[in-house]
């Protein structure tokens, strides 16, 4: 964790760029136009004069505290980094959490299947199709789905994530709602990550599949299904859940992208935002609490993988 | 006396210059058949590589893909004919026509000739992303695997670590503070594309550095360096090669996600890549307005050569790797 604040403070501080850059209109650093003095008043509001060992101190101080600074444009400025993420992050969450449940649910069905008959001409049309929703970018997806399932055949809502009457509505039609406007996001998420979980199954069933136990299985004249659920997956598993560390760093760059397009409240609309308006306080805290994010899924993942390991888990 | 010396001397000094020669002679001419021979075999062990990559049907799927948009690339002032530079606000955002295929964008340029265009720059950003990445991410892993202990412990450690960092707000934030120019933006990209090649060669280092030539060049007192550079790079290069297609892939998917989001570089004569013109159609609501040909094909495109070259990487690896093999 403290490599992450490093790194984030390297990176907002120490590259080269110059954020004051943002806040003055362009040219206007020119001395004539008195623009020199605005930038060294906020030369040293931001502590910048200071050395770089000094801030580094005051930024580690300050995220103590919770505090990730101030931003530069959003709300006009001024306004902590910290305010502006904190209420986003739940929205985040609930959309990554729908999505990783459905995508692996999704992934580990057809893994099993492909890999179970690999080879044979379903586990091609698996084994391809997800590789191709893999490589298309969610950004494209999303919008192509919202244009024919929500412009040409409009069953589903383009984007946010409630009605707008919303509130009108008993709590369990609300939740319903809810449910409805994430659809289309979290199919853009499946179509384009199920191959994470599909893949990984299918090559570990490969590789677990010629061994020993499975013959033995077979010998013992357990059906298809008992053979799959009580000896190949318990071993097939665990790869997978090794590679779901790389996936929640795609989880948050898939949100990132989704947000924005279907405009979803929560932290990847926002990063856009500071994107767009160069807005780096507000980027860089948005990175560290996505950083961290990814941080705790992997430990969270560690653990289930203790659970998970039989052999770990009798020892 | 003095002079006859010399005179001995010359003719010693020019009998032995014609010997000099004719050995050169020789040599050249026994290298030369020595290169030869080492190029027909090496011509022969490359058809016979590529024989066994096109018996591949993926990878042989994947070539044809990437043959096909390098081709259109580099031929597309003779397929559309010169980029557009005219900005005409009156014919922009138009539908469908027979003059424009996919209509027209924001600008007035016909979307037909941006997007045949657009793999220019697409699939150069890629190439050079993917050749920095590979630098970078082979050195890392010969150094983390040849050396081990606490270089291995320390180069292992950055590798997972930039290896589940979020990639996306990492190259934003990278490319937004250093401004897009080619050089950041391939350095963004390279940055966050080292860390599986660094990981798949080092593990490659650690197999090949318990193999028995190893220990003998050692004992006949080779250097580290030389060591690494003459028995181990040779080794784990094919698998230097796999990886670079692989990357290449996913630097062109990278580099789309960063134009998308308004951060792309412009190649020259201010020709836009895939990402770009998506942007510029989602920006320009092309979908609302029922311009789907202006945002649907540089989407098609940018799928089509991350997979092809996504697949050719697959089938490399599998005919380089017989360990991979019976997952076919």
């Amino acid at each position: 964790m403290w490599l992450i604040a490093s790194l984030n403070f390297f990176i907002v501080q120490v590259l080269p760029g110059d954020p004051t850059r943002v806040l003055l209109p362009r040219g206007s650093s020119n001395v004539t136009q008195g623009g020199s003095d605005l930038r060294a008043q906020l030369i040293r509001q931001w502590g910048l004069d200071q050395p770089i060992t000094t801030r580094y101190v005051v930024y580690f101080a300050n995220l103590a505290q919770g505090n990730l600074g101030t931003t530069i444009t959003y709300q006009k400025g001024g306004f902590p980094v910290a305010g502006v993420i904190a209420p986003r992050l739940s929205t985040t969450l609930v959309l990554v959490g729908l999505a990783t449940a459905a995508t692996m649910w999704l992934g580990i069905v057809l893994g099993r299947i492909s890999g179970w008959r690999r080879g044979r001409r379903v586990d091609v049309a698996i084994t391809m199709g997800t590789l191709v929703g893999y490589s298309m970018p969610s950004f494209w997806v999303s919008l192509m789905l919202i244009f024919a399932l929500a412009y040409i055949v409009p069953i589903f809502p383009a984007y946010g994530i409630q009605s707008r009457d919303a509130s009108t509505f008993n709590p369990i039609t609300q939740v319903l709602d809810q449910l409805y406007h994430y659809f289309l996001p979290v199919l853009t998420f499946v179509i384009t990550n199920v191959a994470w979980f599909s893949l990984t199954l299918r090559n570990s069933l490969t590789d677990t599949l010629p061994e020993d136990y499975m013959l033995t299985a077979m010998a013992k004249g357990l059906t298809q299904k008992q053979q799959l659920r009580k000896h190949a997956m318990p071993n097939a598993r665990l790869p997978v859940l090794t590679a779901s560390a790389l996936y929640f760093g795609w989880v948050v760059s898939g949100a990132i992208v989704i947000e924005e397009v279907f405009n979803i409240p929560g932290l990847g609309q926002l990063t856009w935002d500071a994107t767009r308006v160069r807005d780096f306080p507000l980027l860089s805290g948005v990175f560290l609490v996505a950083t961290l994010g990814v941080v705790v899924a992997n430990a969270v993942a560690d653990v289930l993988y203790l659970y998970l390991d039989p052999r770990v888990r009798e020892a | 006396m003095p002079s006859r010396t010399s005179c001995t001397c010359t003719s010693i000094h020019a009998s032995g210059r014609r010997e000099t020669l004719a050995t050169i002679v020789s040599e050249a001419s026994r290298r030369a058949t020595a290169l030869r021979e080492r190029a027909t075999f090496d011509l022969m062990r490359f058809r016979k590589f590529l024989l066994l990559l096109l018996h591949d049907k993926l990878a042989a799927a994947g070539l044809v893909i990437i043959a096909a948009f390098i081709f259109i690339s580099i031929a597309a002032p003779l397929l559309v004919g010169p980029y557009p530079t005219q900005f005409d606000r009156t014919k922009a955002m138009q539908p469908p026509s027979n003059a424009h295929p996919f209509g027209t964008d924001w600008q007035g340029f016909d979307v037909l000739k941006l997007v045949v265009y657009g793999g220019r720059v697409s699939i150069l950003i890629g190439f050079i992303s993917s050749i920095v990445a590979m630098l970078l991410g082979t050195t890392v892993g010969l150094v983390a695997g040849y050396y081990g202990r606490v270089t291995d412990q320390l180069l292992s450690r950055a590798t997972d670590f930039f290896l589940v960092i979020p990639w996306l707000p990492f190259v934003l934030i990278l490319v937004a503070i250093l401004g897009s120019s080619l050089a950041t933006i391939i350095f963004a990209i390279a940055i966050v594309s080292w860390p599986t090649t660094a990981r798949i060669i080092r593990a490659q280092v650690l197999t090949v550095k318990e193999r028995q030539f190893i220990e003998r060049a050692r004992a006949v007192g080779s250097g580290n360096g030389f060591i690494l550079r003459k028995h181990i790079l040779p080794n784990v290069m094919p698998l230097v090669w796999a990886e670079a297609v692989l990357t290449i892939s996913s630097a062109v998917f990278t580099e789309a996600f960063l134009s998308f989001f308004g951060l792309g570089w412009r190649g020259p004569g201010a020709v836009e890549s895939w990402g770009q013109i998506a942007n510029e159609a989602y920006v320009n609501s092309a979908l609302l307005r029922g311009l789907w040909l202006y945002f649907a094909p540089p989407g098609i495109f940018i799928t089509l050569v991350v997979l092809g070259f996504a697949m050719l990487g697959y089938g490399l690896e599998e005919v380089l790797n017989p360990a991979l093999k019976r997952r076919v």
